[in-house]
């Protein structure tokens, strides 16, 4: 008993002497910090390390070639604070809580809306700003919050221009097949689309659900076959993407169109597929190819030039949307013309309309992005490069459709 | 025993008014060690007391936050103090249910294949949450706390969890000063001769068992309505389970303070040490658990606690899961 | 009107989702074995086992890009480099463990062990998930109208063929012999002049050298990362549980077994109730016969 308390004594002791030693962290004089967490290891950490690495880019880039950013007449340098929350809301939530109190206003966001909608909410009690490219989830956007602001459309509506899009194709297809991971963000992106494609007159078949951790699909190809669609749409992650197109090359399963969601815009599945892989569809945030242009980067292919010259990581959407949260935030205070007024900076990014090397940003009334503007890309690999084949202002090629049976690819 | 009360208040004190003297960061750590402490004192009353090792122990936390969530939407509750204490209650009650009923089939198990079961039901459960559509443990359940005015969330909690933990103590000390307490280390000892002996160790398994369902159900509510926003994956974690174990045996298993020294450490550890070593965190959570198998086998308080602590609470002795 | 071909249909339906169930089946069995044999000869439920496969995997990975060796050829220098991996980690470490505190010591040393290479994994490999794809990767036969992929086939075979191995090692071989003695009775064989400790290290370098080798056969058939080790250290558990500890019958008997109930519930309820009904029959079969459909192998001593 009078050990227990003595040991409690001394563990608060110990929790109280940082607290009381540490010092307000606030050097403000020409440095704008931004911080967070991001899922560097755990289950999420493919595309969280992705995000980070965009993160990264914009602040080397506006630090080493801009030699900072001007803002009020000042030049402001950029710093990045993030933690690794490991994928468990549970840590992000007491880390961002730390950040909070060393008094940061500005926030990136983590990847996964399990994890972003409790940072969110932290973040959002404290009248702290957070810019996210990473947890669609409707409920981060629907529940009265006015400080956070996400690049992504939400779930439901992230697939508004999928059956645009299929309105494209000749001959127009009948059928339309989903197979999507039990998950948020995967389940509710599938159910969206499913009703947009029912809208505009599309067959849409049953829909086979996945586990998180799936090692064989076989059997739901035999399904697949069975039902003979003309689309298959996958809302399914990376590695899930990766075993069902390799199966269905095993098993000879041919769609006209294999739509896969996360999968096909990295590195690693066209190491996976090789040759396979090309006529695969897939949705992209943005290209390097993009005719976008903005002031900082340049154009969509200036941003691809200084991130490979800079970093290892293979390139895909997620960097470009990490550094589109530092570029909206600097330009919103831009605007403003100072990097303390939390309020006006907060209305500046409300009412943001610029086009960048993302994109134009614009965010909804509820601060998740435009569903329009920054919606995705319809992107399909073509001759082991990816090709924008959607939409058509967008586009550098067009779509090929029907795709060619697995066995005739080159 | 008046220096144990004077202790005891001072304690009481000292929990009501930290949050105080420390930032919001800090709270939230202490409101983390008093919900992990009383889970691992929960989990302490099967495994450490009747030497039964659930290695699934989180799926009671899952449990609970599902049956309390479900339980406030159906009966459309609105926001309030209430609401979240009916939920709460009704979702330990549920677990304690669950726990009721699997008792005697489970607990017929012994040493690793009782571990092994309860892994097995723990990860039953977070699958049927995460896909039978039902659930919604895929794409998340939402639960409002309403705060009173002016108290910041993470005070709010820290008082709850700091309530709840004083309540789980209180519980687990009851539990072993009282003769249900020794049937429970009887059943460690030696099952058999126990029964032999007459001791009605199915019942007292069995109850053991559930009391530390209700806990864990308990606990795991009121976590969920302090994330807000839970899925599946939020709360039914193998590492919950696992961390449980850890801080026992690291803090000292079978004791009353092992659990709560373990869950200090380990949170210290974790929590503010490695929270700036960004990618290395995993490495050095297992390298503090080799250390401490190898340098302190009956955990802290076998180190701190004498000749006759070992004796009574030896790893080798009784501690271990036959 | 009765469609005539349904009952064939069905009847085919059934039979493709049986040899799906066997082929995956084949390759848990192996998965499994190494973990079987250290949980049956030497009482340690070694959590590292999901480790030792993926580690398998990368290795092969690594042999494949760098030298071009073929994966299924690669699982023979990674079974020898694990073996002697598992020997000095089980006589360095946990034997350590296991005098100091009690066997349960075992467990969390294992699990200690997981942590820091799951994260040397990721610093070294990154967190994406990986595959490796030899030039067959995308072939299968057709048989009528049932199908099976090449990868998944060959590895099915090399399965069997290590099994097998392991199976006359352990019954026809001095070593195999030292083995079975020593974990059916320490005591005697110690006095029969047998190296406890010595064998005790060689079996556990054993079941890791397995462990490893299927790590390389699976890293062609599915995509893996450091994250998937847990996974893999379930799914031992599950077939011990249902085949029986200690013994390469045992683990091709659950494996099999895993594998024809993973694909019936996928095919007949549903893909995403496959892992629950996995671990629901786990639960069950501890209930009704916690030491599996063969049992211990090593007798009742442990």
């Amino acid at each position: 008993m009078d050990r227990r308390s003595f040991l409690k004594a001394t563990g608060s002791s110990v929790v109280l002497a940082p607290a009381v030693f540490s010092s307000q962290a606030n050097a403000q004089d020409a440095t704008i910090q931004f911080a967070g967490s991001v899922p560097m290891t755990g289950a999420a950490s493919e595309t969280g390390l992705n995000v980070k690495f965009g993160y990264d880019c914009a602040v080397k880039f506006i630090n080493e070639k801009m030699g900072g950013v001007d803002i009020g007449g000042k030049k402001h340098r950029v710093t990045l604070n993030l933690f690794d929350d490991a994928s468990d809301p549970a840590r992000a939530t007491s880390l961002i809580q730390k950040q909070v109190d060393e008094g940061v206003n500005f926030f990136l966001g983590s990847f996964g809306s399990n994890i972003v909608l409790p940072t969110c909410a932290i973040t959002e009690a404290a009248g702290r700003i957070m810019v996210q490219a990473g947890g669609g989830s409707d409920l981060i956007f629907t529940q009265g919050r006015r400080r956070v602001f996400g690049l992504f459309p939400r779930a439901s509506r992230q697939f508004a221009s999928t059956a645009a899009m299929f309105k494209t194709l000749n001959p127009q297809p009948q059928t339309v097949m989903f197979i999507y991971t039990n998950d948020a963000f995967s389940k509710v992106s599938a159910e969206g689309a499913s009703k947009e494609l029912e809208a505009a007159g599309y067959k849409v078949l049953n829909s086979i659900a996945l586990p998180a951790q799936v090692s064989d699909v076989t059997d739901a190809l035999g399904t697949v076959r069975a039902a003979n669609p003309d689309i298959l749409v996958c809302s399914t992650h990376d590695a899930t993407s990766i075993l069902i197109a390799r199966q269905m090359v095993a098993t000879n399963t041919n769609v006209k169109m294999l739509y896969q969601t996360l999968g096909p815009q990295t590195a690693a599945y066209v190491e996976a597929l090789g040759k396979y892989a090309n006529g695969v569809v897939g949705a992209s945030y943005w290209d390097e190819n993009a005719k976008y242009k903005g002031s900082i980067f340049g154009s969509a292919k200036d941003f691809a030039e200084y991130y490979r010259a800079n970093f290892n990581r293979p390139l895909t959407y997620h960097m470009a949307s990490g550094a589109g949260c530092i570029v909206a935030y600097v330009e919103a205070m831009k605007k403003v013309g100072n990097v303390t007024d939390r309020n006006a900076i907060r209305d500046a990014l409300a009412g943001l309309d610029l086009e960048t090397f993302y994109g134009r940003i614009k965010f909804t009334s509820q601060g998740d992005g435009d569903p329009v503007l920054l919606g995705p890309m319809v992107v399909q690999r073509q001759k082991g490069d990816l090709a924008v084949v959607y939409p058509t202002e967008a586009a550098t090629a067009p779509t090929l459709y029907p795709a060619l049976p697995w066995q005739e690819r080159t | 025993m008046t220096m144990r009360i004077f202790l005891l208040l001072g304690t009481l004190i000292v929990i009501v008014l930290l949050p105080q003297f420390l930032a919001p960061f800090h709270i939230r750590v202490v409101q983390l060690f008093f919900f992990t402490a009383a889970l691992a004192l929960a989990w302490n009353v099967m495994g450490g007391l009747a030497g039964y090792w659930s290695f699934g122990h989180t799926v009671f936390i899952g449990i609970g936050a599902f049956a309390a969530a479900h339980f406030v939407a159906k009966l459309g509750l609105p926001a309030g103090p209430l609401q979240m204490i009916a939920g709460i209650v009704f979702g330990a009650l549920f677990c304690g249910i669950v726990a009721a009923i699997i008792a005697y089939p489970i607990l017929r198990l012994r040493g690793i294949y009782f571990a092994i079961a309860m892994l097995g039901i723990g990860q039953v459960a977070a699958e049927l949450a995460n896909n039978v559509g039902w659930f919604q443990g895929d794409v998340g359940l939402f639960l409002e706390t309403a705060l009173p005015d002016g108290v910041e969330p993470e005070r709010f909690f820290y008082y709850v969890f700091a309530g709840l933990f004083l309540f789980t103590w209180m519980v687990s000390l009851v539990v072993m000063r009282s003769r249900f307490g020794y049937g429970l280390l009887a059943i460690r000892e030696d099952e058999d001769t126990a029964k032999m002996l007459g001791v009605p160790t199915e019942q007292i398994k069995a109850f053991g068992f559930t009391i530390s369902a209700v806990l864990v159900g308990m606990l795991g509510a009121t976590y969920a309505y302090s994330l807000g926003y839970f899925t599946a994956s939020s709360v039914f974690r193998i590492d919950f389970s696992l961390n449980m174990i850890i801080y026992c045996l690291i803090g000292g298993i079978g004791t009353l303070a092992g659990p709560v020294v373990g869950a200090a450490l380990m949170l210290l550890l974790t929590q503010i040490i490695l929270g700036q070593l960004l990618e290395l965190h995993l490495l050095a959570t297992g390298l503090v658990v080799i250390l401490i198998v190898l340098t302190l086998p009956n955990g802290v308080m076998g180190l701190v606690g004498g000749e006759a602590f070992r004796r009574r609470f030896s790893m080798r002795a009784g501690g271990k899961a036959r | 009107m009765r469609d005539p071909n349904f009952s064939d249909r069905q009847a085919m339906l059934i039979i493709q989702t049986a040899l799906n169930g066997l082929v995956l089946g084949g390759v848990y069995s192996l998965a499994a074995v190494g973990f079987s044999l250290i949980f049956g000869a030497l009482g340690i439920v070694n959590l590292t086992h999901g480790i030792f496969v993926i580690c398998g995997a990368y290795a092969a990975m690594v042999l494949f890009h760098v030298f071009g060796i073929d994966p299924f050829l690669a699982t023979v220098p990674v079974a020898i480099a694990f073996f002697f991996i598992g020997y000095a980690y089980q006589r360095g470490l946990i034997q350590v463990a296991i005098s100091r505190a009690s066997l349960v010591a075992s467990l969390l040393v294992t699990f200690g062990v997981a942590l820091i290479m799951r994260n040397l994994l990721q610093l070294v490999f990154s967190p994406d998930v990986r595959t490796i794809t030899p030039s067959y990767s995308f072939s299968s036969l057709t048989f009528g109208s049932l199908r099976i992929d090449i990868v998944r086939l060959i590895a099915v075979l090399v399965s069997i063929v290590f099994l097998l191995l392991m199976a006359l090692v352990l019954s026809k071989t001095a070593f195999g012999r030292r083995i079975r003695a020593t974990a059916q009775q320490p005591l005697a064989a110690n006095l029969s002049g047998v190296n406890v400790p010595h064998v005790l290290g060689q079996t556990f370098g054993l079941g890791a050298a397995f462990a490893a080798a299927s790590g390389a056969v699976l890293g062609i058939v599915q995509p893996f990362s450091p994250s998937s080790e847990d996974f893999w250290t379930l799914n031992a558990f599950i077939v011990v549980v249902l085949g029986g500890v200690g013994s390469p019958s045992g683990a091709l008997l659950g494996g099999i077994l895993l594998g024809l109930i993973s694909s019936f519930t996928a095919q007949f309820i549903g893909p995403s109730y496959t892992n629950a009904v996995m671990f629901l029959v786990l639960v069950i079969m501890l209930l009704i016969r916690p030491q599996g459909l063969l049992g211990s192998a090593f007798g009742e001593s442990r």
